[in-house]
């Protein structure tokens, strides 16, 4: 008896639409992510992200409408990212629902956000987000969507954001992202090594066996899924079923 | 039915509230721990620091720990299972002191504990009959009470077995949260209320 190992689903909200496609053949209205979010509670996943890529002011409001439309009907984890800039914008998120938020560009600018963010609502619900992108000596964590590259080196910095007060790391291969190739397992199991907080595996994942491999060799205590459930390819529960049939332990739905 | 969710000030109450709501039920936020125990069943919910809860309970403290012994219809979720011992390593103040024991860090690896873990061997019905074998934790301290009697599920995390539910009188407290524990956590939830409602929690099983 232990703790389960976790599969995570993302969606990217623009706008208070889900983009990207999302195909799932018995729901008219795809884009809706109340409608996605309770979808994919009912199939199993044990908690989802929405991450925010709106540009603008409006667009954000947006998100904080969805989330609290969301979470009056979500009865699993949910975890807000993107644009967050200050602690407000955590406690925000918070309050619209979010039970956990990521940070990412923000915690690069200001490390103390995460410290402060931690104090005020808990280490649990501070996520450290890190895009990270091998460049042939090292991994370089990039900001600001994998556009800017930064000084920082990706295990170094888990353990910065670690030690500043976040309760898990949401990791992202750049390299290995959009890919389907599989995470990217070396990057991953480094961090996985390096922190005491659990590690999100990110970006890659092509196959139910990919999942199983960032929590076997790559060591993650969970991995986010997106384009391939979104694209019909997989569906979460085939998913926990490879991960079962790999000795993971995972919660299952009971019948 | 009056629901009071005691408001720590610490964050998102919302899909708790939303996750007692049903017909027949009037669910409020309080801040004032005195005003708070006028209700058919208090909720002290699970957000937050150990420290900053117990200062917001101080002025009520004496009150809340009365009513509960005297049987109040009581949840504890996560902090607020926490808030029923003596004290916390977490931070500084006083509990409910309703359970003797005190709070202190999960001895594993990886902490804070997040995810999903399993109950294990539950003597509290409302677990064992809700469906809920694995329920979601977000925690770094957890509760060891004085007397294991009162405890009446386990979870593990790593090689660290620790008190996942506990129960005296009408009151509950969970370490796990069954708010963000899916459809089988809300049948617990559900399970608690029509029992508070009742008036009497069902007989603990035989260990």
């Amino acid at each position: 008896m232990t703790l389960t190992r976790r599969v995570i689903v993302c969606l990217d909200v623009q706008d208070g639409r889900v983009v990207k496609g999302v195909n799932f053949a018995d729901l008219r209205d795809v884009g809706d992510p109340v409608a996605l979010a309770e979808r994919y509670e009912a199939e199993g996943a044990d908690e989802l992200t929405f991450l925010d890529i709106s540009a603008t002011h409006e667009g954000r409001g947006t998100l904080l409408r969805i989330a609290q439309r969301t979470a009056e009907r979500l009865f699993i984890p949910l975890t807000i990212g993107g644009g967050v800039r200050v602690v407000d914008d955590i406690a925000a998120a918070l309050r619209a629902g979010a039970d956990k938020v990521s940070v990412n560009s923000a915690a690069v600018r200001d490390p103390a956000i995460l410290t402060r963010g931690a104090e005020r609502f808990g280490a649990q619900c501070i996520v450290a987000s890190i895009d990270a992108k091998w460049d042939g000596t090292q991994y370089r964590v990039y900001t600001a969507g994998g556009r800017h590259a930064t000084s920082l080196e990706a295990v170094a910095w888990a353990q910065e954001c670690v030690a500043r007060g976040a309760g898990e790391i949401l990791l992202t291969s750049i390299d290995a992202d959009g890919r389907r190739g599989g995470y990217d397992l070396a990057l991953t199991r480094a961090v996985a090594r390096a922190v005491s907080v659990p590690v999100i595996a990110s970006g890659g994942a092509g196959t139910a066996a990919h999942v199983v491999e960032a929590i076997t060799e790559g060591q993650a205590d969970a991995a986010l899924v997106a384009g391939i459930l979104h694209d019909g390819l997989t569906t979460v529960v085939a998913l926990k079923q490879a991960m079962h049939a790999s000795g993971l332990p995972v919660r299952r739905l009971a019948a | 039915m009056r629901i009071t969710i005691f408001d720590y000030g610490a964050g998102n109450l919302h899909s708790l509230a939303k996750a007692v709501a049903g017909a027949d039920r009037d669910v409020r936020l309080e801040t004032d721990p005195r005003t708070a125990l006028a209700t058919d069943v208090l909720v002290l919910p699970g957000v937050g620091a150990f420290g900053a809860a117990a200062d917001r309970l101080a002025a009520g403290r004496d009150a809340m720990r009365a009513a509960i012994l005297d049987g109040l219809p009581t949840l504890g979720i996560c902090l607020g299972m926490q808030l029923l011992l003596d004290a916390s390593d977490e931070g500084p103040g006083a509990g409910l002191g309703v359970l003797g024991g005190r709070v202190t860090r999960l001895r594993s690896q990886r902490t804070p504990q997040i995810g999903w873990n399993t109950l294990d061997a539950p003597r509290e019905p409302l677990i064992a009959q809700s469906g809920l074998h694995t329920a979601y934790y977000a925690n770094s301290f957890v509760c060891r009470p004085s007397d294991p009697e009162s405890v009446t599920a386990w979870s593990t995390h790593e090689d660290d077995r620790f008190a996942a539910a506990v129960r005296l009188r009408a009151c509950v407290g969970v370490q796990f949260h069954p708010e963000k524990s899916s459809t089988p956590g809300r049948r617990f939830l559900d399970s608690f209320l029509r029992a508070a409602s009742r008036g009497a929690l069902p007989p603990l099983d035989l260990p």
